[in-house]
Parts: structure tokens; C-alpha cells; sequence
């Protein structure tokens, strides 16, 4: 595994603050008569969903209270992705096994009791998820998925989302391919599938999707001022200022923005219009003299973050590159729609984005800041008309009323426009084949890893392959119960996985590594750990509410868990 | 603190009892543990040895009762613990609810630690939770010495702190190493870590990478106001000491929340800056931590790992320290914790200051509150004789200390000296050498 940046830990809790010295008011007397201002007090359901809402808003959360998941494979992997579904409440979930209650499905799976051995599993595990959230709904389809994928294929693509749980190889791969197909159609659906493996120790994730717009990726750094191109507002404002004759105060609270789009406007005139080159260390250096020039003392703090921030001024903004949405239709989702629009705007000069209308804090006065912030609002509502004026347009051109889309849904678009993202997937069937990276990875790996231990993971990749394969040949699992030889399995698993990796990388040598992936992948016997289940299921619910809330970028498309060395590594298959 | 008697005698079906015989049901954890894998420790035995002391003599403790905890138990219940208790001071709160699965809406006012006891035994036929309400502190550390693993999932630094120490004075005294499995989540992210009380790195060893609180500076919020933040931290650290002198502020009353939250807004109307809502008045004074089902699963699931990796040794545990984040894709980071030399818990030099000579008593106390690998508060400083320098508290001896504050060191000091640090913060005391300069 590469070595990345140390952690910090995210646990920060501020010292209780405290009242001091004596006799103070009384509450009621202090408060009575100013309430002038509404309060919004959170009513039951806010307060039941406030640690959430602070990470996906109210936006995400309407999306998820919209969201029907499916569960194929009711196992105590796939009832801990639905535990972490319900409880921040998607609107309803299906469980769709004919199988009946087991004592070790019970011993693995806590939405089962003992009583209920020799019912319908889908039943009981619908009725025990129920009760973690009233607000949402859940049912039971007793029928074999297998015959339901023939003769109603349809049934799968009315869900927004689905997961399927250890289910046997023959059938994911028939599930993925029929999703897939049926995406393939301009407006046809594009449900995303989460497959998930475990055995022991080990697992895997899988995402299937064709296409996924990720509207809000709530980066680190949240804020693309455009210090580099000021907007002709900024640009004028800045230029206005007359930093000599201001008084000390007032010098040192000038926004470190307005002191850099200053700066690269006083460049650009000076250089033919063209920003400082950031590869040269002399007009990098040019650049920062100009800004130290303009401080009255050495310690004011703007001018410190306007020198720490002067990057900006050389680095371009640029728009992402992205394949378009080219066409739409009526039955286009409103996200592609929206991308179709961005894209047409984006043709027009300066060719970016709507600004963003938030700002970052910084050392200045309030009055600065206010009318700093005011002036990238203003930018930022003329953005938005423009954009708004192009997404009517489009609704008219393809026959959908103007409200089509709702007013406040365009509005965070064009707000978080600059950090869009656009995923293109590939098929399930396409990845598990192995082409691409993994052929890759195979043919380099001595080289890759010289002085390093191997990665372990794709070692286990190539075994959880090759015991799929195992099934599709002997219709059971390597290292089941019924195995009493297991080194004989481990034998034949090895040799499945030599043949795979051959098959992909001619004359390709297993290694060590992958023979003692395939042993613990073997020991495991797709045996279920409550542990495994529970780490794979909040992943999963992680990822699955990624995808529905189009907030944060998901996983795509395969990650490899290994809890005996408490580690995992995510791959593009 | 108390221990209540939960669960009356429940008249178990003969469903349940027929289950509870047999053998079959854990032919899924059996599997492992029958089996040695590639990477399994030398002294593995597994089958029945490893079985048997997973079920019948592993007695753990479950600290915390929350988020992570209510994982916690569940996994804890499957894997096999069969004697398992949980200790937590709080009552069940509806903002609980999202992610605290073990408890329902009529639950709520109710003691955590006793309402996730009773629902997990009651699920799970078979297993004993013992439920303690109250606060950790409050248990003399022979008590948390009689666990064979303890668990923590505890959202709260002090009380982290607390235990750690504890527990390494125990390992220290009594050779008696308490494997300590601490957890802690935010939002999408969060860590878990295997501690070996004296013989790995420990809590304190790490705490200076603890970020420290957002702290907004007096003057912005006094003077220059640009975030709403700045109009909430007003309100409640200058204007409700002003109107309501001794009366303190209570972050868990509405009407408290209100309050700031009618001030705040009026403040920032009048600065003409945007973005106060009650949510975010609470929020700030609050310090409210996001917290979701799903990370709160992943981490405990890998706290609940490595318990049954000690208990049974399937497997080698964690070394020792794992993070996980969810925020961009996935990605998880696993490495060993290096101890701190100076780790005032667990190491055995001390903790050395550079101080000039002609500060005053109080610029090393500041200096003192701003080091990251001290985090504390309000400290009273003493020599090592034990003589005191400074004392918060009792209200004479801060009297007759405090002058001290003006005096230089080099006027309390003739040499390089040691001071003994104490702390509300601090479960206790650190030793700090001073180097004058
Ligand atoms: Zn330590």
C-alpha cells in the first residue's frame, strides 16, 4: 500500500464554555419580547436527522427519502447495508429471497431471531429493519431472483439502487448484464449495482454504473475565487482602491483577494495580457516583490495570506474535462439536462462555470468582507441568469415545461457547477474479465514493487475470480462444509487462478502472495463473520448513499478488503 | 452510578432453546477457527481451546453506549462474547436515533447502557450484557482490570485520556496488560487502534495530532464579525456571561439555544452578514460532530475484528492504528503508531520546555495551554517539591499564588527547573523539565 498522509484525528471536541461571575437575569425575562426574528426551531424529524443533515443538507436528504433499494441475497452482509439505509431513512426497501430462516443464518445475522427458523427470510428480516425507522417503508418479495430476472425483468429496473449479497456468480453476472443493457437507451434506466463477496477475513465490493454525476463533492477546498481572471466587478473594485492613502487599519484589513486580483490585473497590463508563468521562478518571484511592495508594515496578516494565496494568481482556472452530455430528451434525468446546459454555457466566454457566491473567511474589516462578498453574489446571480435562461431553453426544445426541473435544484447546481464530476463506468462483466489494469499491474509487478512487500490485494482479487469460478463449474464454494479435502480445493482453486491470470497476461507467474491470498480466501469457505458483514455493509451503505444523494465521489468500481491485515485497496477494473 | 438488574428471567421458546443447542449454528465463525489461515499466529491452537475461551471466559468491556457502542454490542453478540458489559453516563437523546440502532423513539430520556443491554440480550438469546449507568470514572481501576479486552467508543477526549491512563498505570503496577480497542468516527471518516497499555504506543502518545478546537479570535468576533460563526461565538462567549452573569450556558436546552440564536441573528443583521439558522447556533456551540450509521459500522466492525483476533488469535491484530475515510471514494491507511518518548503517560523522559529567563510566570502558563502535545485547559502548576507556583483552585491558595504570575522565572527559578503540571483536563500529572534560555 502507498504511503499517504498521516492522519489527523478526527475527534475535536471543544471545552465546554462556561458562564463566570454573579448574579445574572432571569432567562425568560431576557428573552421576553425579542423574538422578532422567526426561529425555524428543528421540528421531531429535523432533530431525528440533525448529525446527518450536516453532511449531506437538505438536498440529500429529500433524494434519499425518495430512494427504493433492493436487496437480493438476505444475508447478514446485505441486512447491515439495509440497517445503514433505513435508519437515515430511504423511502422503502425490498428483500427478494424464496429462502427459508436457518440457525446460522440467525447466528450471523442480528435482524433475525432463533423463533423465527423455518419462515421466509425475506419476511423476517423485513420486519425486524422496519423498526429502526417508521418513516420507512419495507417489503418482502418471496420469489427465486433467477426466474424473476426471466420473466420480469422490468421489476429490477423500478429501484433506484441495488445490492446484491453473496449471490451466486451465474446470477450477478445475469443481473449486471441485463441492468446494463437496459441503460444503454437514451433515458433509459441506469440503476447502480453493488455486488458485494465475503469469505472470512475477506471481501469485496463491486459498483456497477454507466454514468454518475456527483453535483456536490464537497472538497477540502471548497472555494474557486478566480483571482487569476477577476471578474470586471472584482477588477474595477480593486483597481479603485488607493492602497497610499488609506490608514494603517484600514490598509491592513483590505481582503487578500481583492490585493491579488490587484496584482494580477497590474500584471496582466504590464505583460500583454498574459498571467505570471508559473515554471519560472523569476516572474513567480516578480509577482510576490509587487505584492510586498504595496505593504505599509511587516506584519499585516492580508497581506501575509495574499503572499501565501499568490499561486492563484499564476495557476489558470480551467474548466474539468468532461465527456458532454450531448443529447437529451424528455425522458433525459434532470441532472443530464443540466450537464447539457453547463456545456452550452460553458461554450461562451470566459468558458467556465457559474462563479461560486461563497467565500472563503479571511482578514479583513466586516464592511470589506461584506462588500467583497456582495460583489461575487452579484457575479454569481448574473451567471446564474444566464445559465437559467439556456436550462429554459433546453426544457423548451425537448418539450418539457419550464418548471420541469425545480427552481432550487438548479440553483445548487449552478452554486456547486465548478466541482461537478461526471463518472463513466464499465460493465461488471467487463471488469471481472480482468483486462486493462490488472493485465498491467501482472506484466509490471517486479518492477513495481521491488523493495516492497507485494500488494496482497490483487492477489485476492484473483482468488475471489477464481473461486467464482469454482462455483460456476461445481456449483458450490471452495472450503463449504461439504469440502473435507481442503488442500485438494486449494489445489484447484490455484489452478483456476493461474489459468485466469494466463489468460490475461500470456506465461504470468501467481506468486507467493496470490497462494496465500487463495489459502485465506479458502480457509474463509464464503463463510460469513459477523465482523466481515458489518464492515462490508457500512461501506456499502456509504457508497450507496453517495450515488443516490449525488453527493461525494463514489467508489468506482472495485475495492478489495482484507480484515486480517485491517487494510484495503480500491482498483478501476 | 449504578448496576441494574436487567432482564427478568425470559421464558425462552423451544424454538430458541432447540437453536441454543445446537451445534451448528456457528459453523460460520467455526470455519476460522477450526482453520489456520497463511498469515495465522504460531500460537493459534484454534478449534475447541479458542472457542472455548471466546465463549466462556472472555469477559470484555464495551465503553460508551452510542454510536459506535450499539456496533459495538451487536458484533460482539454474533461473533460469540458471551459475557460482555457496557458502561455509559448518558440518557437516549431523538438525535440519537439515526445512527443508535439499538434504541427506539419510546427509549428515549432511558440510560443507554441499560436499554442496548436489555435489547441485545433479548435479540441475541444466549449472551449477558451487564449494564453500568454512570461515568467511568466512577469504577476504581481494579475494576476495569479484571477485563480480559476492553473496547471504547467513546466520542469524548478527557475520557479517552482517562481510561488510557488507567490502564497503563495498571499494566505498569500490576503486569497486567488490558488490550484497549479505541474507535472514534466524523462524518465520513474515522480511525480505530489496537493499545498494548505499556508495551505499544498509547493514547496520549498520538494526542498532539488531535486538531484543536476551531478557536476564533477575541478580536474577530469583538470587533470584525464575517461568518455567521463569528455573530453565534459573540453571543455566546461575550453576551450571555454579560446578561446572565453566573448562570451557565446549557448547550442542551432549546430556550438556551434561543436565545443565542435571536442574538446572533440581530448581530448579524446588523453587519449585514448572512447564513445564522438555529441549526447552525446549535451546532456551533454545540461543537456537533456529523455522525452516520455506516461509519460508525465500518469502524466499530474493525474494532469488533480485532477483539475476536485477540481473543482468539485467527489472525495477527492491528499495529496498530487504522484509518479509514469515505469522502473521495474510499481509502484506508494502516500503520504502526510510534510511542513518544516524552508520552507523559507511557514514556519515560519528560516533557522539556524552552523558556527565557525574563518571562513571566504567566507567559509560560500560556505557552503551556497552546502546546498540541499537552492539551490542557486550566492548569495549576507546582514545584517538585510539591511546593505550589500557581493554583486555580481552592480559592485561598489561587489567592495567595496569583501574584506569582507577574513575577519573572528567573525570579522563581535560580536553574533549569522541574514543574509539576495539573489539569481539569489532565487524568494526571505531568512533569515538565524548564530550560531557561
Ligand atoms: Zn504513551
Amino acid at each position: 500500500m502507498t504511503h499517504r498522509t498521516p492522519p489527523a484525528s478526527p475527534s475535536n471536541h471543544r471545552p465546554v464554555k462556561m458562564a463566570r461571575m454573579s448574579d445574572g437575569m432571569d432567562l425568560t425575562d431576557a428573552t421576553t419580547g425579542m423574538e422578532a426574528i422567526p426561529s425555524y426551531r428543528p421540528d421531531a424529524k429535523a432533530r431525528r436527522y440533525d448529525r446527518q443533515l450536516r453532511l449531506w443538507a437538505s438536498a440529500g436528504q429529500r433524494s434519499l427519502e425518495a430512494a427504493r433499494v433492493l436487496l437480493i441475497g438476505c444475508d447478514a452482509t446485505g441486512c447491515q447495508a439495509l440497517k445503514n439505509l433505513v435508519l437515515p431513512g430511504i423511502a422503502h426497501f425490498t428483500i427478494l429471497s424464496p429462502r427459508s430462516v436457518e440457525a446460522q443464518d440467525v447466528a450471523t445475522n442480528f435482524f433475525l431471531h432463533p423463533d423465527t427458523i423455518g419462515r421466509n427470510i425475506a419476511e423476517e428480516a423485513v420486519k425486524l429493519l422496519k423498526e429502526l425507522n417508521p418513516a420507512v417503508e419495507g417489503s418482502a418479495v418471496v420469489k427465486d431472483p433467477a426466474q424473476l430476472l426471466q420473466s420480469d425483468p422490468d421489476f429490477f429496473s423500478a429501484y433506484t439502487l441495488i445490492i446484491a449479497s453473496n449471490v451466486e456468480p451465474q446470477l450477478e453476472m445475469d443481473l449486471a448484464e441485463i441492468l446494463w443493457k437496459a441503460s444503454e437507451k437514451v433515458g433509459g434506466p441506469d440503476v447502480p449495482l453493488i455486488c458485494i463477496r465475503n469469505s472470512g477475513f475477506i471481501g469485496r465490493i463491486e459498483v456497477q454504473l454507466r454514468e454518475h454525476c456527483v453535483s456536490d463533492t464537497h472538497p477540502e477546498q471548497t472555494h474557486t475565487l478566480r483571482v487569476d481572471q477577476p471578474f470586471p466587478e472584482l477588477e474595477k473594485a480593486a483597481r479603485s482602491l488607493d492602497f497610499d492613502s488609506m490608514d494603517s487599519m484600514e490598509h491592513s484589513h483590505i481582503p487578500w483577494v481583492v490585493i491579488l486580483a490587484r496584482a494580477v490585473s497590474i500584471w496582466r497590463e504590464q505583460h500583454g495580457g498574459q498571467l505570471p508563468n508559473s515554471d519560472d521562478d523569476a516572474e513567480r518571484a516578480a509577482f510576490k516583490d509587487m505584492i510586498k511592495s504595496w505593504r505599509h508594515k511587516a506584519d499585516e496578516e492580508n497581506f501575509d495570506e495574499a503572499l501565501r494565496s499568490s499561486y492563484q494568481g499564476f495557476t489558470k482556472s480551467e474548466l474539468f474535462e468532461d465527456e458532454a452530455v450531448v443529447t437529451v430528451s424528455e425522458n433525459s434525468k434532470n441532472l443530464h439536462i443540466l450537464l447539457h446546459a453547463l456545456k452550452q454555457y460553458t461554450s461562451q466566454a470566459p468558458h467556465l462555470p457559474p462563479i461560486s457566491p461563497t467565500l472563503p473567511d479571511m482578514h479583513s474589516s466586516t464592511t470589506s468582507y461584506v462588500a467583497l462578498q456582495n460583489l461575487y453574489r452579484a457575479q454569481f446571480n448574473s451567471d446564474f441568469a444566464r445559465f437559467k435562461q439556456i436550462v429554459a431553453e433546453t426544457l423548451g426544445r425537448i418539450g418539457l415545461p419550464a418548471d420541469a426541473i425545480p427552481a432550487d435544484e438548479i440553483e445548487s447546481f449552478a452554486r456547486n457547477s465548478g466541482g461537478v464530476q461526471v463518472i463513466k463506468g464499465r460493465a461488471l462483466k467487463e471488469s471481472k474479465e480482468m483486462r486493462g489494469l490488472v493485465a498491467e499491474v501482472y506484466t509490471n509487478v517486479d518492477e513495481q514493487f521491488v523493495d516492497e512487500e507485494k500488494p496482497i490485494h490483487l492477489g485476492l482479487h484473483l482468488a475471489l475470480l477464481a473461486a467464482e469460478r469454482f462455483h460456476l463449474v461445481t456449483g458450490r464454494w471452495p472450503g463449504s462444509p461439504e469440502a473435507d479435502d481442503l488442500a485438494e480445493e486449494n489445489r484447484q482453486v490455484e489452478e483456476m487462478a493461474l489459468s485466469l491470470l494466463q489468460s490475461v497476461v500470456p506465461g504470468a507467474e501467481g506468486g507467493p502472495e496470490t497462494s496465500e491470498a487463495i489459502a485465506e480466501v479458502v480457509r474463509g469457505g464464503f463463510s460469513t463473520l459477523p465482523t466481515t458483514a458489518a464492515f462490508l455493509g457500512g461501506i456499502v451503505a456509504q457508497e450507496a448513499i453517495k450515488l443516490v444523494t449525488n453527493q461525494y465521489m463514489p467508489l468506482d468500481n472495485t475495492v478489495i478488503i482484507d480484515l486480517v491485515k485491517s487494510s484495503m485497496e480500491k482498483y478501476k477494473f | 452510578m449504578s448496576q441494574v438488574a436487567v432482564a427478568p428471567p425470559v421464558q425462552l421458546s423451544s424454538k430458541t432453546t432447540e437453536y441454543l443447542a445446537s451445534s451448528s449454528r456457528y459453523r460460520d465463525v467455526d470455519k476460522i477457527l477450526d482453520r489456520r489461515g497463511p498469515w495465522t499466529d504460531e500460537q493459534f491452537q484454534g478449534g475447541q481451546a479458542a472457542k472455548d475461551f471466546l465463549r466462556q471466559q472472555c469477559k470484555i468491556l464495551v465503553i460508551g453506549a452510542g454510536g459506535l457502542g450499539c456496533e459495538i454490542l451487536q458484533n460482539l453478540a454474533l461473533t460469540g462474547f458471551h459475557n460482555i458489559h457496557v458502561i455509559d453516563m448518558d440518557t437516549i437523546d431523538i438525535s440519537n436515533l439515526n445512527r443508535q440502532f439499538l434504541f427506539r423513539e419510546t427509549d428515549v430520556g432511558g440510560s443507554k447502557a441499560n436499554v442496548a443491554a436489555a435489547f441485545v440480550m433479548q435479540r441475541v438469546p444466549g449472551v449477558k450484557v451487564t449494564p453500568y449507568f454512570g461515568k467511568i470514572q466512577d469504577h476504581p481501576a481494579s475494576f476495569y482490570g479484571s477485563f480480559d479486552i476492553i473496547i471504547a467508543g467513546l466520542d469524548s477526549i478527557p475520557a479517552r485520556r482517562w481510561i488510557n491512563a488507567t490502564l497503563v498505570e495498571i499494566a505498569e503496577q500490576d503486569e497486567n496488560v488490558t488490550p484497549l480497542i479505541d474507535g472514534g468516527t466524523e462524518g465520513f471518516r474515522g480511525q480505530a487502534r489496537v493499545i498494548l497499555p505499556a508495551v505499544s504506543s498509547c493514547y496520549e502518545c498520538s494526542i498532539d495530532t488531535i486538531a484543536p478546537p476551531t478557536a476564533y479570535p477575541i478580536c474577530t468576533i469583538a470587533n470584525t464579525p464575517r461568518l455567521p460563526e463569528h455573530c453565534i461565538e459573540w453571543a455566546s462567549v461575550l453576551e450571555w456571561p454579560k446578561v446572565f452573569k453566573d448562570k451557565k450556558l446549557d448547550t442542551d436546552d432549546p430556550d438556551h439555544i434561543e436565545w443565542l440564536y435571536q442574538r446572533a441573528s440581530t448581530r448579524a443583521n446588523e453587519f449585514k452578514i448572512e447564513g445564522v439558522t438555529w441549526a447552525l447556533t446549535q451546532g456551533v456551540v454545540k461543537n456537533i460532530i456529523p455522525a452516520i450509521a455506516s461509519t460508525n459500522a465500518i469502524i466499530a466492525a474493525s474494532c469488533c475484528n480485532e477483539a475476536f483476533k485477540l481473543a482468539t488469535l485467527a489472525a495477527p491484530s492491528l499495529d496498530n492504528y487504522m484509518m479509514y475515510s469515505g469522502n473521495e471514494s474510499l481509502y484506508a491507511y494502516t500503520f504502526e503508531y510510534e510511542k513518544r518518548a516524552d508520552c507523559p503517560v507511557c514514556g519515560g523522559e519528560s516533557i522539556e520546555v524552552q523558556a527565557e529567563k525574563d518571562w513571566t510566570l504567566e507567559t509560560l502558563l500560556e505557552k503551556l495551554e497552546d502546546r498540541q502535545d499537552l492539551q490542557i485547559k486550566r492548569p495549576s502548576l507546582a514545584y517538585e517539591s510539591g511546593a505550589p507556583l500557581f493554583f486555580q483552585a481552592p480559592p485561598q491558595l489561587h489567592e495567595a499564588t496569583k501574584p506569582n504570575l507577574a513575577k519573572k522565572l528567573s525570579e522563581l527559578f535560580s536553574e533549569d527547573a522541574s514543574v509539576v503540571i495539573t489539569d481539569p483536563n489532565l487524568p494526571f500529572q505531568v512533569t515538565v523539565s524548564i530550560k531557561l534560555v
